[in-house]
């Protein structure tokens, strides 16, 4: 008789990690496929109908490009954080508060040639994130208040308060909609016709190089190192003579500087009016991203396009008569088989061998 | 006090236990026994193959090979909960106990027997019963993270023995323990002995393993070698077991008169710290580090040796006083001012404070140099070089896993400390502040430190050795300091201490006169 036993093992490789992250999100796809099964549709038709639509054609590839954006950076933003173990949860405030402070630039700043005026309302953009995480980092530094709890609330507060602009001083009185600003003047110019992706905007480049810029930096300067320690232990950190606080404070200012970009790249470059629909939960889905990426920039932008893959193919399902809650669910269902997957990472099954007869060992 | 007479059937028989770990075999062909009645010490190396041994008996590992027979009939042990069924308990060397619960509840937490509803004070008045039951002093309503390190173990043992337990495991029970505190727990151990139980003591302390055990089993490089008669052992028989046939290194003189003008490197000045109710922890001590010496710091844990430690070397700024290095007053002490002045640091929680534990060896063998030549340039960090530099102070820290990508997690405590030991003694070219370095190592990982520590001292370099075991103060020092609550109780040279003089001055008994009102009961 053969028997088995579960053992953990105190460490696995990066490997092996990414590979549980893998054959998490394709077991979450597959019981999504059998949901799909039980409501009579063929899971197998639908799947090959998603990745053609995305993948096969340069709208969809578009559509892919334009979501990913805001999404690799919100979850730069929450990687970031996480490198010293601090959880933004508030990337979707930040996000709209960088949209804001954008397009006040854009609407009410100088009126310069593209590039110049597109650089402000970056700065603008980074300015306003950081300065809306500030207050959250400031509390948790001096009085130890959860940045969980304080950056999740104002998400609602940056929400609210784009809503009352948008309505209230900054609404198009030109236009019939009631809750959005005017169109801005200026926009981010699109990527070459021949690149393939079609409408898609420089703002691609921008997210990618973000995203390099930052894996340079957590690898090989000593502030990346510094960023890893105080993650890690924060006791270590002080005792090596780190400048722990100083540190978190950079890296939650920077989170909230590079989710605010996100915004503004979102705003001049794809929906060009501030708007309350500005972002669909880019800051929340982000969150998934970092995770899935073991918050590595470069795993970001292959985890957002994941994403973005994911919540398209809601879009193409509502086409079939599935709610397009669907995709939302799909997204939590990853997330969840990642978090387990993570975990099951650490277990072997083990064969037990035969127990002597009794009396033998005696 | 060893017996002679043991039961003919063993209560535990282990038979040819074989567990590899990708390639390694950690315990090859292991037999061992243990009997009702006695008190059987394992010994061994760091990684000699104890632990492995240990978590085999108690269900968290499976052997590759070999059977476990408890009172004669073969038993299979495939997790902790069997392993509580059959009577074995272990308490292990870290304490597993939830610090915002009270004891009580600490005790009856996941435990079958315990009542659906359980009010504090049914738990608390259970809990009273198993104390006086066991002959283990808890307190059942004191909250786990408020009580000393002793009873902590106290409460680790009790839930373990309420569980039914026959076979304790005790893995390094005494390395926290304060010298009364370890009377207190070897009585209790003679007592549960005395009804017939068994007692498995890992332990690197002959002197402590030829008081209480009553036989020894010594393991090396994952094999059984010997399992004798605690009587008529001695330290020099057990210690060459152990070793096998690398010889220790030789030991050094000590209590070595060191040059009244020898430069001062540290010097405190009245250097008084305060906790955050306002007690003080050290008390206007004044105290001088010499170049080329080891100054020891003698005293019961816990009366002011980790905020002596801190003020050493920059992690706590004095409420008043002044620290010089060198002779120059610091007015803002941090901690990589000290480090760039060439202060290195053993603090004596190297797990909180010293490793990232999740972090690769690399990652933390560099974690003193990261901010110089050759591992920066400028503000950059070349990860070439930084693991370059740590396959050379894993080399030298000669460490039992070399790979620099594994996490620190993955070594074994006393590897951990000879990490950090290496690491601190390449940055320390003027103090190395040492707190129980020797703390959870083996005998040649502890005579090839306290040999490190004497090279520093011939290049020149002051040590300061904060222990609490006299005789390592007595063979390794060059001048005593002894702590009792925050106070310098005395200084003397090591030549003319004498255990019973400083035993006085550790108690407090031999206090200075100028402070009559303290309460010596409360440093213990």
């Amino acid at each position: 008789m053969r028997t088995y036993t579960v053992q953990r093992v105190p460490s696995v490789s990066g490997r092996v990690r990414t590979g549980a992250t893998l054959l998490s999100c394709l077991a979450s796809v597959l019981a999504a496929g059998l949901l799909l099964a039980l409501l009579g549709l063929h899971p197998a038709a639908l799947g090959l109908q998603v990745l053609h639509q995305s993948l096969a054609n340069r709208y969809g590839l578009e559509d892919l490009a334009l979501l990913a954006a805001p999404l690799a950076m919100c979850g730069l933003s929450v990687s970031l954080m996480l490198r010293v173990g601090l959880w933004n949860i508030g990337a979707d405030g930040q996000f709209f508060v960088g949209a804001a402070g954008a397009a006040w630039i854009g609407l009410y700043g100088p009126s310069w040639s593209t590039l110049p005026m597109l650089a402000l309302m970056g700065a603008a953009s980074m300015t306003a994130g950081a300065a809306w995480i500030a207050v959250p980092a400031l509390a948790r530094l001096i009085l130890g208040t959860s940045e969980i709890i304080t950056t999740l609330l104002l998400n609602f507060v940056a929400r609210l308060g784009i809503d009352w602009l948008v309505t209230g001083p900054w609404r198009d009185r030109a236009s019939s909609v009631t809750a959005q600003s005017p169109r801005l003047p200026v926009a981010i110019p699109k990527l070459p016709r021949d690149w393939h992706l079609g409408g898609m905007h420089w703002g691609l480049a921008v997210v990618l190089a973000l995203a390099c810029v930052l894996a340079l930096a957590f690898r090989f300067t000593r502030w990346g190192y510094e960023l890893r320690i105080c993650g890690a232990n924060r006791n270590a950190a002080s005792y090596a003579g780190m400048a722990v606080n100083r540190r978190l404070l950079e890296a939650m200012l920077l989170a909230g500087a590079v989710a605010g970009l996100g915004g503004m790249l979102e705003l001049a470059g794809t929906v060009h009016r501030l708007q309350s629909g500005l972002s669909n939960g880019y800051g929340y889905v982000g969150i998934i991203v970092a995770v899935l990426a073991a918050s590595s920039p470069l795993g970001v932008v292959v985890t957002g396009v994941l994403m973005a893959l994911v919540l398209n193919a809601g879009t193409v399902l509502q086409t079939q008569g599935v709610p397009s809650s669907a995709a939302v669910a799909l997204v939590g269902l990853i997330l969840l088989s990642a978090a387990v997957g993570e975990r099951l990472a650490n277990y072997r099954l083990q064969r037990i061998p035969p127990a002597p007869r009794p009396g033998q060992a005696a | 006090m060893a017996r002679t007479e043991l039961l003919i059937r063993p209560l535990v028989q282990l038979s040819g236990i074989t567990k590899s770990f990708y390639g390694v075999r950690a315990n090859q062909s292991v037999d061992f026994s243990l009997a009702g009645g006695e008190i059987h010490a394992l010994l061994g190396e760091n990684g000699a193959g104890k632990s492995t041994l240990m978590n085999v008996l108690t269900g968290l590992y499976q052997p590759d090979s070999g059977c476990i027979a408890i009172e004669g009939h073969a038993r299979r042990i495939d997790s902790p909960a069997a392993a509580i069924e059959a009577g074995i308990g272990m308490v292990h060397q870290h304490f597993k106990l939830v610090s915002a619960f009270t004891v009580a509840e600490n005790i009856h937490l996941g435990w079958n027997e315990t009542p659906f509803r359980a009010p504090a004070a049914l738990l608390e008045a259970r809990t009273a019963a198993l104390s006086r039951r066991f002959g283990l002093a808890v307190r059942p309503s004191a909250r786990v993270g408020e009580i000393s390190a002793g009873e902590q173990q106290r409460v680790e043992i009790l839930r373990v023995l309420a569980r039914g337990a026959r076979i304790l495991i005790l893995d390094e029970p005494t390395a926290v323990l304060t010298p009364p505190e370890v009377a207190i727990l070897f009585a209790a151990l003679r007592a549960f002995r005395a009804q017939g139980n068994a007692v498995i003591l890992i332990s690197h302390k002959l002197g402590e393993v030829l008081e209480i055990a009553d036989r020894v089993t010594v393991m090396r490089a994952g094999r059984s070698i010997e399992t004798c008669a605690a009587q008529g052992a001695s330290r020099a028989s057990l210690a060459r077991l152990i070793m096998g046939d690398t010889s220790l290194p030789p030991m050094q003189e000590s209590g070595r008169a060191v040059a009244d003008d020898a430069a001062v490197r540290i010097e405190l000045r009245g250097v008084t710290v305060r906790d955050h109710r306002g007690i003080a922890l050290l008390d206007n001590v004044d105290l001088q580090v010499r170049a080329g010496e080891v100054l020891g710091v003698a005293g019961v844990a816990g009366n002011g040796q980790r905020a002596l430690s801190e003020i050493l070397t920059g992690n706590l700024r004095p409420d008043s006083g002044t620290v010089l290095l060198d002779g120059q007053a610091v007015a803002h002490p941090t901690p990589r001012r000290f480090a760039r002045h060439g202060i290195g640091h053993i603090p004596e929680d190297r797990l909180r404070t010293a490793l990232a534990a999740d972090l690769s060896l690399a990652e933390n063998a560099v974690l003193r140099e990261y901010d110089r030549s050759p591992v920066a340039r400028g503000p950059l960090f070349v990860p070439g070089r930084a693991r370059a530099l740590a396959v050379r102070i894993i080399d030298d820290a000669q460490l039992d896993r070399r790979d620099p990508s594994l996490p620190a997690r993955n070594l074994s405590g006393g590897n951990q400390q000879r990490l950090v030991a290496q690491r601190e003694a390449r940055i320390a070219d003027r103090v190395l502040v040492a707190a129980y370095p020797t703390r959870g190592l083996d005998i040649g990982a502890v005579a090839s430190l306290h040999a490190a520590m004497h090279r520093l001292c011939a290049r020149g370099i002051g040590v300061v050795l904060i222990s609490e075991e006299i005789e390592e103060l007595l063979d390794h020092a060059d001048r005593i300091a002894v702590l009792f609550a925050g106070r310098i109780a005395g200084i003397l040279p090591a030549s003319d201490a004498e255990s019973e003089r400083l035993g006085l001055l550790m108690s407090g008994q031999a206090l200075v006169p100028d402070a009559p009102d303290r309460d010596p009961g409360r440093a213990a």
